[in-house]
């Protein structure tokens, strides 16, 4: 949990002035505009902020966040405090019907991007537990943070017991969801080295905060640049779909027409279980980055076809009310 | 600072859950499960691999390959039930089609299965001569999963006289190996 200014805020993340409760995907930028983690930042007051961010850039996030603080020697009462416990993400078309049998606050006007306190019932607490309406899988759903270990687990056996409608999934098949979205997963589609703009993520760069006097975060000079001068872009992510061997993180990606030619490199990559065919999300060279571009792609030693595809792979379906 | 993927620390006792309404790759890998433990070391007596002669002997590798060794020389090779289950859900088997008639070392890679999540790489546990390659499994990358030891058979082979099986565990063996890995 950070408790901060906004102030602070403003600085590290590009993304605009939130209203309560509200949430909004943003990242976290080196002085080169490079992205040191990609967070969900939660607003839930002008003095207190609630970040998320992933646990395998925990260190380094932790040392970001007290750098940042450090060079505001006035608000030496801001606090950032990590917070520990579990968070049960609850995804699909039935997530409001499962998580409603828990708790008497109401959800169905608690929208995507949206968070709110929630009572659980049947636990033996009182407490309110932190809820919010999204879970990066592209699909309706909610995360759930439970600070006792305890509840956490009782919570999660007694939503086991819906079984016709409950199934536990690990990682591995939330990230197929992630990448059928269209997706960033940190590692893979972003790292230090490159900027939210080669990462196709212009719109976390809020309108309001490209003029010179707003446009005070971290690598501010070079994304701006970078939005006002697409040319001087090189590469950009783009998706990716193919048949037959899937692409993989890493493999080297050629030109059709010039088999020889590197033209990019693939993020991540895998057979889509939704769309029934292979699907990526690679860096690729300009001007091959256009929907449709035939390119190669190297695996096992061997170039396969695969075409460039416009993401998301499989629809969205978030819960914007009526 | 609470983590959007924190449970890679806590998988063993929890997990996110997720009704996603395009699941069904999920389910079939239980009913596989169940249908495979039974014969978890045998070959399918049912399939070619077991009925081109009347006496094969079975051999594996510390990859979880398995080989058929016929009396005339021709062996048949895929993957064992343990191999498939840790592989999960196959996707995609790529064959050596273009390599038949040729000569494989031991050790050679001969194909590879792909997963949702992985690919890996099938060696050749012989030294010898493609012959066949199972093309059945370009349109069923599943039967890797539901009969392993069977249909899922990948490659015929013409085995070299002088190939030497020393190196292959029989099934005792096996047995042995899969059950110490698993500690």
């Amino acid at each position: 949990m950070l408790k901060t200014a906004s102030r602070t805020i403003s600085r590290a993340y590009s993304t605009d002035q939130l209203k309560p409760f509200q949430s909004h995907l943003s990242v976290l930028l080196n002085k080169a505009g490079g992205v040191v983690d990609d967070t969900i930042v939660t607003k839930h007051g002008d003095d207190s902020y609630y970040i998320v961010t992933n646990a395998g850039c925990r260190d380094k996030d932790t040392a970001f966040f007290k750098e940042e603080l450090a060079k505001f020697d006035q608000d030496k009462q801001i606090v950032h405090e990590n917070f520990e416990g579990t968070l049960l993400a609850i995804q699909g078309p039935k997530a409001q019907e499962v998580v409603a049998k828990f708790t008497n606050t109401p959800l169905a006007d608690l929208y995507f991007g949206n968070s709110r306190f929630i009572d659980l019932q049947g636990f033996g607490t009182d407490a309110k537990f932190h809820i919010a309406r999204g879970g990066y899988t592209g699909e309706d759903g909610f995360e759930i943070s439970i600070p006792d270990s305890k509840v956490g687990v009782d919570f999660f056996n007694a939503l086991l017991e819906y079984d016709e409608i409950v199934k536990p999934i690990g990682l591995a098949a939330r990230d197929s969801l992630r990448l059928e979205a269209g997706m960033c997963l940190y590692g893979h589609e972003l790292n230090e080295d490159v900027t939210p703009i080669e990462a196709s993520l212009n719109w976390l760069v809020s309108k309001s905060r490209r003029s010179p006097e707003s446009a005070t975060f971290n690598g501010a000079d070079k994304i701006i640049s970078q939005i006002n001068n697409p040319k001087s872009v090189s590469f950009k992510r783009v998706g990716l779909v193919s048949k037959g061997p899937s692409p993989r993180h890493g493999n080297k990606i050629f030109s059709a027409e010039e088999p020889f030619k590197q033209i990019g490199t693939v993020c991540s990559g895998s057979p889509s279980p939704s769309c029934g065919r292979n699907v990526a999300q690679v860096f690729l060279d300009k001007p091959y980055n256009k929907t449709g571009t035939k390119v190669k792609v190297e695996i096992r030693g061997k170039l396969r076809d695969a075409e460039v595809a416009k993401m998301p792979f499989y629809p969205t379906s978030y819960y914007k009310g009526a | 600072m609470f983590s959007r993927s924190f449970l890679t620390n806590n998988l063993r006792s929890l997990s996110q859950t997720v009704s996603h309404q395009y699941g069904a790759a999920q389910k079939v890998q239980f009913i596989n499960f169940s249908a495979r433990l039974q014969s978890t070391f045998k070959l399918n007596p049912e399939s070619i691999a077991s009925t081109y002669s009347q006496e094969p002997k079975l051999k594996f590798t510390n990859e979880h390959e398995w080989i058929s060794i016929h009396p005339d020389g021709t062996g048949f090779i895929g993957i064992t039930n343990y191999a498939a289950d840790a592989l999960g859900d196959a996707t995609f088997i790529e064959l050596p089609a273009h390599q038949i008639g040729e000569k494989i070392d031991n050790g050679e890679t001969i194909s590879s299965i792909e997963s949702v999540k992985s690919a890996s790489d099938i060696y050749s546990p012989i030294s010898g001569e493609i012959v066949e390659v199972n093309e059945k499994l370009d349109q069923s990358p599943e039967l890797i999963n539901t009969d392993p030891m069977g249909e899922g058979w990948i490659v015929k082979v013409k085995v070299d006289e002088g190939s030497s099986l020393d190196e292959l565990m029989d099934v005792d063996a096996y047995k042995t190996f899969v059950e110490n890995s698993e500690h």
